[in-house]
């Protein structure tokens, strides 16, 4: 773990989360999808980074989320299972290997890198509209919200990530 | 007890991660009620200061729409003003007896109005809130009406000493009584959850006669003056239950583009209150 990796990830995490409560949670297309782009920050995540870090800091980006938007606990429980899941995840797409501060993106294999987002995406969002809707929401309406969001979702992730390897190469 | 130790040390992220969702789940299950704690919701000092900044931004892009909202505001009033006079003017001419009659002071009203901004609206699921930048030092008080220049937005649910979180209609927990303006029959407003422009209005009884674009207004409560619009009448729901009715209507509140807010203080709310509490 490099300082400098560190101080790149606290960056992205307080903008994903300023994106988040300013900007994407005042989106609702047709009043259905609502972009939930902070999720990104786990993806992003270096593949060797240990699993105490991971958890740990999908709980804080969860509980901040939750502050902003008045519903404790909702995201944070869902991007805590999210971390707690992501080694697996990535072990089912992503060969094992021995590069430890590998970062998964679009650039470096760009089949991984999507079944890896949709998996993630579908997840999180799965898990946060049933604790959102838990007992008042029938599942029609429910399924199309997990629907419809995460599509916005990855779509925007992967337009993000492919913007900033054009970054990465021209700088 | 070695064994025990390594155990931890071994699946120590697991433990971790239990105990974090744990603690998630608590939070989901014991703040999503009514007592809602003010640390944790955008009600908090912190959170509110962050919000207020990031409108101020966005105040000034809707100042015009503002402005011209509030002159005509200003208009109906001073039409309504001038009528009034005017027809003060015409009895006091008719005979001066009617002096007798006129008080020399108006009464005080019941209710007095708090302006405020909002500063922050969450909707991207069920739990819609609104943040305002109004609070306890302002005189507000939690079960406050809200209105906004078209109609009812919501309730105050908490307060901190300079910021306030609103339920709004479009909360699943929002429940408001309610009559069609032309009738004396009441329901009860409720949120389907499913588009942020559409309420519904249950417990009609069947004979009652609506027509599209009828208004609701609010029937008595202890929160909102009497015929305040809350919406219009776009349709009927095919009920289950037999012996009511439920309309759908469309909210006279814009909760995308809601800005300016008055908090309605009920200067009877507590004596009300206490009275009816005291009732065992």
């Amino acid at each position: 773990m490099k300082a400098v990796s560190i101080f790149k990830e606290i960056l992205l995490f307080v903008i994903l989360v300023l994106l988040q409560v300013l900007l994407l949670n005042r989106i609702a297309v047709f009043g259905l999808a609502v972009p939930i782009l902070y999720i990104y920050f786990l993806i992003k995540l270096p593949y060797g980074r240990n699993r105490f870090y991971v958890i740990v800091s999908g709980f804080l980006l969860g509980i901040v989320i939750d502050i902003f938007l008045n519903t404790p606990g909702m995201n944070a429980a869902a991007t805590t299972i999210i971390a707690t899941l992501r080694s697996m995840v990535l072990n089912l797409f992503y060969p094992k290997n021995e590069y430890e501060d590998l970062v998964p993106g679009i650039h470096t294999s760009t089949a991984a890198f999507v079944k890896f987002t949709v998996m993630m995406v579908l997840l999180h969002q799965t898990l946060l509209f049933f604790i959102e809707a838990f007992t008042l929401f029938n599942l029609t309406s429910t399924l199309i919200r997990i629907g419809s969001s995460s599509i916005l979702t990855i779509v925007l992730i992967l337009a993000l990530d492919s913007l900033s390897i054009r970054r990465e190469k021209s700088g | 007890m070695k064994n025990l130790l390594s155990f931890i040390i071994r699946n120590s992220s697991w433990l971790i991660a239990i105990g974090l969702i744990v603690i998630s789940f608590y939070l989901v299950f014991s703040f999503n009620s009514y007592q809602r704690s003010v640390y944790l919701t955008s009600a908090n000092k912190a959170t509110g200061w962050f919000y207020e900044i990031s409108d101020k931004a966005t105040a000034f892009i809707h100042l015009n729409k503002s402005n011209k909202l509030l002159l005509e505001r200003n208009a109906r009033l001073e039409e309504e003003l001038y009528s009034l006079k005017s027809y003060l003017s015409d009895t006091q001419r008719d005979t001066l007896t009617t002096n007798a009659f006129l008080s020399d002071s108006i009464p005080a009203s019941r209710f007095s109005f708090v302006p405020a901004e909002v500063i922050n609206v969450s909707f991207s699921g069920p739990n819609n809130f609104i943040t305002v930048n109004k609070g306890s030092i302002h005189g507000v008080k939690p079960d406050m009406g809200v209105v906004s220049q078209n109609g009812v937005v919501g309730v105050v649910l908490k307060t901190s000493p300079s910021f306030s979180v609103v339920i709004p209609i479009i909360n699943p927990k929002f429940r408001l009584s309610a009559k069609l303006k032309n009738s004396n029959n009441t329901g009860s407003i409720s949120w389907d959850g499913k588009d942020l422009i559409t309420a519904q209005i249950g417990e009609l009884p069947k004979h009652e006669v609506f027509q599209p674009g009828d208004t609701v207004v609010t029937s008595f409560s202890r929160i909102f003056p009497k015929d305040i619009v809350i919406g219009y009448v776009t349709g009927q729901i095919l009920s289950k239950d037999d012996n009511f009715n439920t309309l759908n209507l469309r909210i006279a509140t814009d909760f995308y583009s809601v800005r300016d807010i008055l908090i309605i203080n009920d200067a009877h709310f507590e004596e009300q209150n206490e009275l009816e509490n005291s009732i065992p």
